[in-house]
């Protein structure tokens, strides 16, 4: 089912933290909501449930408006960060519960086989005995999946479900939630601060800061083209290096610290003198590209199938590279690398991508 | 070399082992332990030993606390009657006899007769014996020193009598020998019987249980006791505690805050006070039945005017002290369930009341437990706010049990105080509550296994 927010505004003690957002989810899409702690993802997904009431705009469920229902009304499965399953149930008295305080209440054979099913989709038949305490992080991460997928609810919403779950455990559970999604084809809202996890898992991803939602489009889309300086800071790891400067004449870019580089192809055309920021990832300078950076490397942090640079190409200016493990070169060598102009980022003086 | 050394090792670490196992009591340590200790025993045990003890005597009043003498008296005489002492031994027993001897002689100095008197009685009675008093009159008048006035010749007389009644000794023999002396027809077994009867003072028995056992008041002491403390945890400490916990938890904070503390005053007010605001409330003229009588409903003294009403104004006004405790206590353990346990509920679509019996309730069994085994036990020992207020009445219909031992032991209206009795009572208590004690105490590792506590006390 889609699902939409129109002009959604949700304000604490009378301060807004969101205000006019809008948010389209199409019917079957997995869309993750990215951003810094703080930012109102967990507000706004609340606020879909149903656990916080909407200060202002709509909240539509295909074509119904949810917004004034409480949130026993609006058939929504939610798994929240901490899995709040019920201590005191059974895995299989949990996942049922959902269905036991439906009216009319559907007979025990009716909830068994429901339960059933659903435990068989997410492979915990073998647990429905357990309490919640005799389970590990990913098994209580699963029941809590089961619980919220149970009534067959419009939209699935997931506060930070990885959060709590070792890396191996975040892996495997990335592509089951996935999956899982897929297979019923649920409409889904995905909360993470971890961009990995958003971009490995969604559709689509939204990435907001300050209550706003900045920018929307499929995980490539954004990485190669965020909107703003705020995007491309937020994605990549390691993050993207930002040089200050400005525009100089046959299109070049002249940073602050007395280096040149030449301005992106599309970018000649910009009048000289114009303050201008440039955003190199890490892949784009290393060993081949269009224009070359000296340097010295000042820091080498092997990541096992890659390696990390830092390259101080002036005092100030380190310029970050990402390569195929080498050992050809140490700290302390002179480099002369190549930067591949044309994929770099340029942002104006109000973080706006050009 | 190298197995030699195993060995070597081997054993060390045994020897080591041994040491740390086998904990080391310095000296030092017990004697400063020591007044702790003493203290410990003295404030712990001795109550519960003491009472154990007074539990199998017959202590009152009448016995007082220290050894006792041994008497017969007219009193003891009937009560021995109506037990199966014959007219006749009685009489014997209860005879007046007069000796010319000694002791009489020196009593009669002190008491002041003229001692030429004296002379003359010692020298032609010594050692007679009379059966009749006023045929020893007689003889005396007829004395060169007899005084003139009939009243001064009687009393000299009396001088020279003597009963076993109203004598007290100091042991049994002495008694025993006595009484063989007065009345040499009664049997030594009655003798030993009477002896037996006469001590006054403290002795052990089990009569005090066997009387618990046997009246008839035993039972409705245990009703009584039963429903004041069903009804007060039920309806107040647990009941109220828990609804009022629960509604506050739904209600906005500062709301809350100011009701947790109205309903800390019972608990905080001294008793007294708390006593004569529910007189003022209850009684004739109080607020309660005036506010009645403006409905048109009965109107009379609440607290003491009918059996009902007294129940309810007691089970009301200890209620309330305990609703603050159980309210506490829940409060503490509703904020301790998750927040997001109770979101999820929400959407997954369970109203107020399924969020309360099928989340929140189940979760409260450890407090619950907790509130009536700890409620139970002191609502089982308490009897102030029933004695400051209904007193038991009327009649004797809200008498619990505490509140009986209470008055028997230490304060009741004919003055013989009943310790024994008392404490028989009371040590029927404190079984009953270390009996209660440990099923609570094993429900509580049960309640352990099943969910982990909430609150750690
Ligand atoms: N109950 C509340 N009362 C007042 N302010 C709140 C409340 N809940 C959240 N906020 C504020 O709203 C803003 C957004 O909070 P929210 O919980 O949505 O952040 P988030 O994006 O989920 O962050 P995180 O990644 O840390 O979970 C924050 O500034 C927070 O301080
Ligand atoms: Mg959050």
């Amino acid at each position: 089912m889609r699902l939409q927010l129109q002009n959604f505004t949700k304000c604490f003690d009378g301060t807004p933290v969101i205000e006019g957002l809008d948010l389209t989810v199409e019917d079957g899409e997995m869309l993750a909501l990215l951003g810094p702690s703080g930012c109102g993802k967990s507000t706004t997904l609340f606020s879909i449930c149903g656990i916080y009431r909407a200060d202002g705009g709509r909240i539509m469920f295909g074509d119904r408006d949810v917004s004034d229902l409480p949130s026993q009304k609006r058939n929504v499965g939610v798994v929240f960060q901490n899995y709040a399953l019920y201590p005191h149930l059974t895995v299989e008295e949990n996942i049922a519960f959902p269905l036991t305080v439906q009216k009319p209440r559907p007979s025990k054979s009716e909830i068994a086989r429901e339960v059933r099913a659903i435990a068989e989709l997410i492979h915990i038949e073998n647990l429905l005995e357990r309490r919640p305490a005799q389970l590990s992080g990913g098994q209580q991460q699963r029941v809590a999946l089961a619980r919220a997928l149970v009534r067959k609810p419009d939209v699935l919403l997931l506060d930070e479900p990885l959060a709590n779950l070792d890396a191996k455990l975040r892996l495997e559970m990335r592509s089951e939630i996935r999956r899982i999604q897929l297979e019923t084809g649920i409409t889904a809202i995905l909360v993470t601060h971890d961009q990995v996890e958003a971009m490995s898992m969604c559709d689509r991803v939204a990435i907001m800061d300050k209550g706003e939602i900045l920018q929307i489009a499929s995980p490539t889309e954004m990485y190669r083209n965020p909107v703003n300086k705020f995007v491309a800071g937020f994605l990549g790891n390691p993050p993207i290096t930002f040089l200050e400067g400005h525009t100089a004449t046959e299109g070049r870019f002249a940073m602050d610290q007395g280096l040149f580089l030449p301005l992106p192809s599309r970018l000649r055309d910009l009048p000289a003198g114009q303050r201008i920021s440039l955003g190199l990832r890490p892949e784009h300078f290393g060993s081949t590209g269009t224009a070359q950076a000296s340097g010295r490397i000042v820091f080498v942090e092997p990541q096992g199938r890659e390696m990390l640079f830092d390259v101080e190409a002036a005092p100030g200016v380190v310029l970050r590279s990402v390569q195929p493990v080498r050992d050809d070169v140490g700290v302390g060598d002179e480099v002369t690398w190549g930067v591949d102009v044309d994929r770099m980022l340029a942002f104006d003086m109000d973080g706006q991508t050009l | 070399m190298s197995s030699s050394a195993d060995l070597n090792t081997g054993v060390a670490r045994k020897s080591r082992r041994s040491d740390r196992r086998r904990p080391r009591i310095s000296g030092l340590g017990l004697a400063l332990l020591a007044p702790a200790l003493f203290l410990l025993t003295l404030f712990f045990f001795a109550p519960v030993v003491l009472t154990g003890i007074f539990a199998f005597t017959d202590l009152s009043t009448s016995t007082g606390i220290g050894r006792g003498q041994y008497v017969v008296t007219p009193n003891l005489l009937r009560q021995l009657g109506d037990q199966g002492l014959t007219e006749d031994d009685a009489t014997a027993i209860a005879s007046v006899s007069i000796t010319i001897d000694e002791a009489g002689i020196a009593r009669a100095t002190e008491g002041g007769v003229d001692p030429d008197f004296l002379s003359e009685i010692a020298d032609r009675f010594a050692g007679e014996s009379f059966d009749d008093p006023r045929a020893f009159s007689r003889e005396l008048r007829g004395l060169p020193n007899a005084p003139r006035r009939p009243r001064e010749l009687t009393q000299t007389a009396e001088y020279f009598e003597t009963s076993v009644l109203n004598t007290r000794f100091d042991n049994p023999e002495a008694l025993t020998a006595q009484l063989a002396d007065v009345a040499p027809d009664v049997s030594s077994d009655t003798i030993a019987w009477i002896v037996d009867r006469s001590y006054t003072g403290a002795r052990f028995t089990t009569a005090n249980f066997e009387r618990l056992a046997t009246q008839k008041e035993t039972l409705r002491l245990i009703g009584n006791t039963a429903l004041y403390v069903a009804a007060t945890l039920g309806l107040f400490n647990v009941g109220l505690g828990l609804f009022l916990a629960i509604v506050l938890f739904y209600t906005p904070k500062p709301v809350t805050s100011f009701y947790s503390t109205l309903w800390l005053l019972p608990r905080i007010t001294p008793l007294v006070l708390y006593a004569i605001m529910w007189k003022w409330f209850t009684w004739e003229d109080g607020f309660l039945p005036i506010v009645a009588e403006q409905f048109g409903l009965p109107s009379f003294n609440y607290m003491k005017g009918s059996v009902v009403t007294a129940w309810m104004t007691m089970i009301s006004l200890n209620g309330f002290i305990g609703a603050s405790f159980g309210l506490i206590l829940f409060s503490g353990a509703l904020r301790a369930i998750p927040m997001q346990q109770l979101w999820a509920s929400e959407v997954d679509g369970a109203n107020r009341w399924q969020q309360v019996r099928r989340i929140i309730l189940p979760q409260m069994r450890w407090p619950i437990l907790f509130v009536t085994s700890y409620q139970t036990l002191s609502l089982l020992s308490s009897y102030e706010q029933i004695w400051l207020t209904t007193n038991g009445g009327p009649g004797r219909t809200t008498t619990v049990w505490a509140l009986e031992a209470f008055t028997t032991a230490l304060s009741n209206y004919t003055g013989n105080l009943q310790y024994g009795l008392g404490a028989a009572m009371a040590l029927v208590l404190v079984v009953v509550g270390l009996v209660l004690s440990i099923i609570y105490l094993r429900l509580f590792k049960f309640g352990e296994l099943v969910s982990r506590p909430k609150i750690e006390l």
